[in-house]
């Protein structure tokens, strides 16, 4: 795997994008990311759509080397770390998380997050609505929050449609900023793209498996 | 055979016709005579001859020779394709019963059906049934389904023709083998239109061996009248759409001559225009003029079918919405707009008109754009000669079987091996290995090879009786909501803010608009307001210009068959005979391409190389098609750029394409052969496009035919959102995780087969490969260029922009005479 970076300043504080679908906080220690979904390939199982488990080991292997890579303390997800009911992913979830005894999770709730407390304290996940450190504020979705804070959010899997000659296009994945809000692109491959809804002022960090572009 | 001549059915039926001043037609006694000698079979019979009434009254009449023979319930299964066909169907069968003496019930199920008379019918099945291979599979679907069946003696398959080349021709075989084993005795029997591949036909839909087997056909022929409109003056720069507006004058007319006309257009966009147009030019028509096509509401297409029927209408403006369908007597013209792209489906289309046995049917053909004329004359000469299309059946489709198998297993359970035996005996699957088998069975019980990836999956379990079963009531839920082979674009539903259903329209046109914008739906000029779960909410708009959706399904391709004929005529048009209208109109444009370029002869293929301030053109006219014509145009860039490294922007159209670059393009006579030569043809092929691309596109219909992609039905609260994904997520888990998935192969070998049309594109550079290649440098656009220059300009301009820059090209292209 790959990790290519770019160094970004927002509010004064330096960011680490990835195109790895993460972003490293430096002076939190803090590793940074959204919609992991995690359940939904089994979720997918359950109801008789055969979608391997692979998908689901490759998305935390990839967790697995950027937190070898970043060392970080804490890790903050921003919504929707699981797809659907309790499920045999979790299981598979929770002793892969047993190799990092040290690392704080902490879990901003989004709209697919709907499992039982004793599951995330058993977990070792703190689980908030919103989460404030200035001079950002957490949330999963913008459009439930109105604050004058700089917001870094998800649930939108944001991605970019580039229009080539002849009939070519291409969709990638990115991340969107605005003057007060930066929206993380999902962390799992197995989530689909929105490519519209970019606001006109907004800059797109996208990204492939070798690199990061600016639109 | 006088045994029959003298039984006491027949009597019955021929008299029951006396008294209505008819006799049967020769070939409805001969069906009758062969089914009663336990015959099943095809008959070929062109419509409005009493097709129906030659498989509907050999049932009967094979019940009134010996009532004893057949049990309570069904006793004829009729399959047709279209729901809006079997209403008016059952109520001629109604009437017949009822006339005869018999206490037969007819009755109608399909998706329309109330869930009182379904249940009803569940209890006590009719006689007859009539419903669409999509029904027969929910019936499947049901447990303890085989009762209703056991007792069937016949089941008919209607226009046959319109099924055989599609997926839902594969649903048809697999029912045909399911009520076969339910029914043993069972006879089969086809009706089609005449297609070019009959005998194929006829084996596809009864290949099996204890069958004994005939072919009706009806002597009669339907007399045709072609008649062209030609526009006042000759364009000898055509281009398409431009003649629209002035043809309209010429339309007004016909509509007022004839009792009630329909007018076909290609393209549900082209459809919403005419509508307009013919309106703004005879306001008092209001009323009088409908628009129909397949995104507008039920009920209204109900009732302008019903006011077709009762004569009301004078006239309406419609697309393949009403290709097939209900014989509408008082119909006495059809108007064709603009290329119809195939002779069957003009055959069809015009044979709408003069639907009687011995009426003549009358069909106008309105071109576009000048040059559509020389397709005319095409047409004519492929009616003729009586060449009509073949269409392929498709095999070896594992997402139908798929569908099929969990079907089973919804319903009754299955036998891994009888179904098996079952399956190769259906003609799609007759090349199925044993390996397929296991790997189909493998997929809807253990979702896929490497059984640790798929803990948890749940869908089909083999029970302890030795059947395979669906047990949980959501996966039989989520099944039967997805039986079926057609797969829809996204549509959502419009409607208006203050109530009132509209139509549908595909999600990727609204997506592009944004509130206030107008657009125009069924005729009429909507705003948007805003969407919402699958629903856009409108009101009327005062505003004039308005889009037009273009809906993607619109286009169609022109057929390899049509496009044989094209090039003779082409050539014909230099020197047209006297009876000749359309290429004797043609001359000045012909004369004109070849004083300028060339016009190729049959045993000739030009190229043309245009230089102008856009930049240098490249042309080509292989006159195959717009399919073959983007995998061609591809092809010949790749080849290129491999002698110079150059970027393309690439034009087609049905008749040729363009390569456009900022650079000169190194093409001349010295190269010319070695870039159209046959050699690596489909290594080329398969570099020069991106065939995973393709691949992914056609797995689409392939991941919700199978049940890998849960399909939101619009206007349902249920969206199962949970379970949402797109095809192309699936696409690229399984060529990641599983790349030998049966279903990700059937994908790339529905692009050869399909969308690179392997076949045609072989036999069209083998064609081109002993032709003699003409390379002609024009010094401006030329009249067979100049529409694909349009096409071209049209992606990429706002249309106000576009006719001003037309005209420029235009006047430029005078300037060198």
């Amino acid at each position: 795997m790959h990790i290519v970076k770019e160094h970004i300043t927002i509010k004064n504080e330096e960011l680490i994008l990835t195109n790895q679908r993460a972003l490293y906080w430096q002076r939190e220690h803090a590793l940074i990311l959204s919609d992991l979904h995690i359940g939904k390939t089994a979720h997918f199982r359950k109801h008789g759509i055969p979608m391997p488990d692979e998908i689901l080991q490759r998305d935390l292997q990839r967790l697995k080397e950027l937190i070898n890579h970043f060392k970080p303390q804490r890790l903050y997800i921003v919504g929707d770390l699981f797809h659907a009911e309790r499920n045999s992913d979790i299981t598979t979830f929770k002793s892969w998380l047993q190799q990092f005894p040290e690392l704080k999770i902490i879990l901003i709730q989004g709209n697919h997050d709907r499992q039982s407390k004793s599951l995330m304290d058993d977990l070792n996940i703190k689980v908030l609505s919103k989460l404030e450190i200035n001079p950002f504020t957490f949330i999963h979705d913008i459009s439930e929050i109105q604050t004058d804070n700089f917001k870094i959010s998800g649930h939108l899997h944001p991605g970019i449609l580039l229009k080539g000659k002849g009939k070519q296009s291409l969709k990638l994945p990115c991340y969107q900023i605005t003057k007060h809000q930066l929206i993380l692109p999902a962390f799992s491959l197995f989530t689909g793209l929105n490519t519209k809804n970019t606001p006109k002022d907004a800059i797109l960090y996208a990204f492939t498996d070798t690199s990061i572009t600016r639109f | 055979m006088s045994q029959f001549k003298e039984s006491e059915g027949l009597r019955i039926i021929n008299n029951w016709m006396a008294e209505k001043g008819q006799a049967p037609f020769p070939f409805q006694l001969q069906t009758w005579q062969r089914f009663s000698n336990r015959y099943s079979g095809m008959v070929v019979a062109p419509t409005g001859f009493g097709k129906t009434f030659s498989v509907f009254l050999a049932v009967v009449i094979d019940y009134l020779n010996q009532p004893n023979q057949y049990s309570k319930g069904l006793k004829l299964l009729w399959i047709s394709p279209l729901r809006s066909l079997a209403k008016d169907l059952a109520k001629a069968m109604t009437e017949a019963v009822d006339e005869i003496g018999l206490d037969w019930s007819v009755q109608v199920r399909n998706g329309d059906t109330p869930t009182a008379v379904r249940r009803k019918q569940e209890r006590l099945m009719p006689d007859v049934l009539l419903t669409t291979p999509e029904t027969m599979h929910l019936l499947f679907s049901q447990k303890k389904n085989s009762k209703w069946f056991s007792n069937v003696k016949c089941v008919a398959i209607d226009e046959w023709h319109e099924l055989i080349g599609n997926k839902r021709g594969v649903l048809t075989e697999l029912a045909i083998s399911q009520l076969k084993r339910y029914s043993p005795k069972l006879r089969i029997w086809g009706i089609t239109a005449t297609i070019g591949n009959l005998e194929e036909a006829k084996h596809v839909l009864l290949p099996y061996d204890d069958l004994k087997i005939t072919q009706v056909t009806a002597k009669q022929q339907k007399k045709l009248d072609i008649i062209s409109v030609l526009p006042d003056q000759i364009e000898v720069l055509p281009w398409a759409g431009h003649l629209g507006a002035s043809m309209v004058d010429k339309i007004l007319p016909i509509i007022a001559a004839n009792t009630t006309t329909l007018i076909f257009t290609n393209t549900r966009g082209q459809a919403e225009l005419w509508y307009q147009l013919l309106l703004n030019a005879q306001p008092d028509l209001a009323g009088l003029l409908a628009i129909h096509h397949g995104s507008i509401d039920k009920k209204l297409r109900n009732w302008i079918e019903d006011n077709i029927s009762s004569g009301y209408l004078k006239a309406v403006v419609c697309t393949s919405s009403l290709d097939l369908g209900v014989d509408f007597k008082p119909v006495d013209c059809v108007i064709q707009i603009g290329s119809v792209k195939g002779v069957a489906r003009f055959m069809q289309r015009a044979g709408r008109s003069g639907h009687s046995p011995f009426e003549r049917s009358k069909i106008y053909f309105i071109p576009t754009h000048s040059l559509e004329l020389v397709e005319v004359s095409a047409l004519k000469a492929a009616i003729k000669e009586k060449r009509v299309e073949a269409r392929d059946p498709m095999v070896l489709t594992f997402d139908v079987l798929v569908q099929f198998m969990v079907t089973l297993a919804v319903g009754e359970g299955f036998n891994s091996e009888e179904l098996f035996h079952q399956i190769k005996a259906v003609h799609a699957f007759q090349y199925i290995t044993k390996d397929d088998w296991q790997w189909c069975l493998h997929f809807i019980t253990k979702g896929g090879k490497t059984l640790k990836s798929y803990e948890e999956f749940h869908k089909v379990i083999l029970d302890d009786d030795g059947k395979y079963k669906v047990k949980r009531r959501r996966i039989s839920m989520l099944h039967r909501m997805n039986i079926g082979a057609i797969v829809s674009e996204v549509n959502v539903m419009v409607k208006y803010k203050t109530g009132g259903y509209i139509g549908m329209i595909e999600e990727f046109f609204i997506s592009k608009l944004k509130p206030g914008d107008s657009f125009i739906l069924a005729g009429r000029v909507l705003e948007l307001v805003q969407i919402k779960d699958m629903t856009v909410l409108v009101r009327r708009s005062k505003a004039k210009k308005a889009i037009s959706p273009s809906w993607l399904g619109g286009r169609l391709p022109l057929t390899s068959h049509l496009s044989h004929y094209l090039r003779l005529k082409l050539s014909d048009a230099l020197l047209p005979s006297r009876l000749e209208k359309e290429l004797r109109f043609l001359n000045p444009l012909v004369s004109r391409q070849d004083k300028h370029s060339h016009i190729p002869k049959a045993d000739e293929f030009l190229v043309e190389l245009i230089e102008t301030k856009d930049g240098y053109h490249l042309f080509m006219y292989p006159f195959e098609g717009r399919l073959v014509h983007e995998v061609f145009s591809s092809l010949m860039a790749y080849r290129i750029s491999k002698l110079k490294e150059l970027t393309f922007t690439i034009a087609m159209n049905d008749y040729g394409f363009e390569l456009l670059s900022d650079q000169p393009i190194p093409v001349d006579d010295s190269n010319i052969e070695t870039l159209l030569g046959k050699d690596n043809l489909m290594d080329d092929v398969i570099a020069s496009i991106n065939a995973s691309e393709m691949a992914s596109r056609k797995f689409r219909d392939i991941a919700v035919i199978a049940g890998l992609v849960v399909q939101s039905q619009p206007g349902t609260r249920k969206n199962n959102k949970s379970l949402q994904s797109s095809s192309g997520l699936i696409f690229r888990v399984l060529e990641d995780y599983e790349p030998d998935n049966l279903l990700l192969r059937q994908a790339y070998t529905e692009v050869f087969n399909q969308q690179l049309e392997e076949a045609r594109l072989q036999q069209a550079f083998d064609r081109i490969s002993k032709s003699k290649i003409i390379v002609k440098h024009a010094k401006s656009f030329t009249p067979l260029s100049f529409p694909l220059k349009v096409d071209s300009l049209r992606g990429t301009m706002s249309n106000e922009s576009l006719d001003k820059r037309i005209q420029r090209i235009k006047e430029q292209a005078f300037k060198i005479d």
